[in-house]
């Protein structure tokens, strides 16, 4: 390695910016917001089960928005790859052929962001018609529903949420993979946002700046979405 | 001749064999058929006491909330409640081989589970009542009273999903 930048704490700042703030924020309350819905659900806090289940929709939908709005990194655009770059991209990794200097999703990490949205839209979506089997507990469009089509949407809302669990053991998996065997940290940028490259990678940053405007526009539709739901989509 | 009559006996045994081992075969089919009957039965009345509990809560939970509509599905929750431990009969548990939810610790211990029985039916009845006066929050309080005979008797009697 001729450059010094590379070594040792290779992966943490300064280096160049890689994931901008909503993309991080989002990351980091999801998790939270997802380890939440788990801990109420257990511990039969439906009420509360419910209003956190209307958050993570309104997350959903900011992360859609962010895909099409947000910094380069964050957009499907960017990482929604065809199935001959994803196939090309698995082959390299087995032969061991990935750099550590990749910046944003590769092009199976990409898909696993898709399915991870995917499953997540799907669990929540799910969630608004659910019927527990005493009747009581509804989700905020249950009233739509008989109560036979609510428990078969608590029965799907069971199988999606073991789902998105596999996905988020997956998820750790290639993140641990990464790190400990390719000795590429992707810790280290989702944390910071910014990544140590080696300088042949270039210099400039893979994410710019955009208007504060456009977060606050985004971040407003969700965070109205989530309380419209809340209120079971009935003002 | 000889042979021949042991032939006819033999071939008699045969027959008195084969009918039975049908009619044994048949009699297990229609027990099952039976059990299977019985289950269905069962689940039907939970679900329609599952609707009813439903539709109450729905208006519980609406801003304008019917004060009709709780009634009426009160009334059928409490029609239904006493009859509960009659849906449970020996035999219609998880070893009869037929899909069911309900645990062994039913028959295991019919005492407790009679007992449940007993707490949701008198909530349901004590629901009724309340939900005659018209006042919501005590309607409130009592669904929630009668949810938690719900819950208590389900986690200790009937399987979870998964």
């Amino acid at each position: 390695m001729t450059d010094e930048r590379a070594a040792p704490r290779r992966g943490w700042g300064p280096g160049i910016k890689v994931w901008d703030a909503p993309t991080r924020w989002f990351h980091g309350l999801i998790v939270v917001v997802i380890g939440l819905a788990w801990w109420t659900e257990s511990h039969d806090e439906m009420d509360w089960h419910i209003r956190i289940g209307c958050a993570l929709l309104g997350m959903v939908v900011f992360r859609l928005l962010w895909g099409v709005f947000g910094g380069e990194t964050a957009r499907f655009s960017s990482f929604v790859r065809g199935p001959r770059t994803v196939l090309a991209y698995a082959v390299k990794l087995a032969r061991g052929g990935t750099s550590a200097d990749e910046v944003g999703h590769n092009p199976m990490g990409g898909w696993s962001v898709v399915a991870l949205l995917g499953v997540m839209a799907a669990e929540v979506g799910f969630g608004l018609f659910c019927v527990d089997v005493d009747g009581l507990e509804s989700g905020p469009l249950a009233d739509r529903v008989s109560f036979q089509a609510g428990r078969t949407a608590a029965h799907w809302h069971t199988v999606l949420f073991n789902a998105l669990l596999a996905l988020i053991a997956l998820h750790l998996c290639a993140i641990a993979f990464y790190t400990l065997v390719r000795r590429n940290n992707l810790i280290g940028p989702m944390l910071t946002g910014r990544k140590r490259v080696a300088a042949s990678s270039g210099e400039a940053d893979a994410v710019q700046s955009r208007s504060p405007l456009i977060f606050l526009a985004s971040a407003a539709v969700a965070a109205g979405v989530a309380v419209w739901a809340a209120y079971g989509f009935k003002i | 001749m000889t042979v021949s009559l042991g032939g006819k006996r033999r071939g008699l045994r045969s027959a008195i064999f084969g009918v039975t081992a049908l009619a044994v075969v048949v009699a297990a089919s229609a027990a099952a058929a039976d059990v299977l009957s019985v289950v269905q039965a069962r689940q039907g009345h939970f679900k329609a006491i599952g609707k009813a509990a439903k539709a109450m809560s729905e208006q519980l939970k609406s801003p304008t909330p019917s004060v009709p509509t709780i009634q009426a599905a009160v009334k059928q929750i409490d029609a239904l409640a006493p009859e509960l431990p009659t849906w449970f009969p020996a035999g219609s548990g998880p070893a009869a081989g037929v899909k069911t939810q309900a645990k062994a610790e039913i028959w295991a211990k019919p005492d407790a589970f009679k007992h449940d029985a007993a707490a949701f039916a008198e909530a349901a009845h004590k629901l009724d009542l309340v939900a005659a006066s018209g006042d919501l929050s005590a309607i409130r309080a009592q669904a929630q009273a009668m949810g938690q005979t719900c819950k208590t008797c389900h986690e200790a009697f009937r399987q979870r999903d998964d």
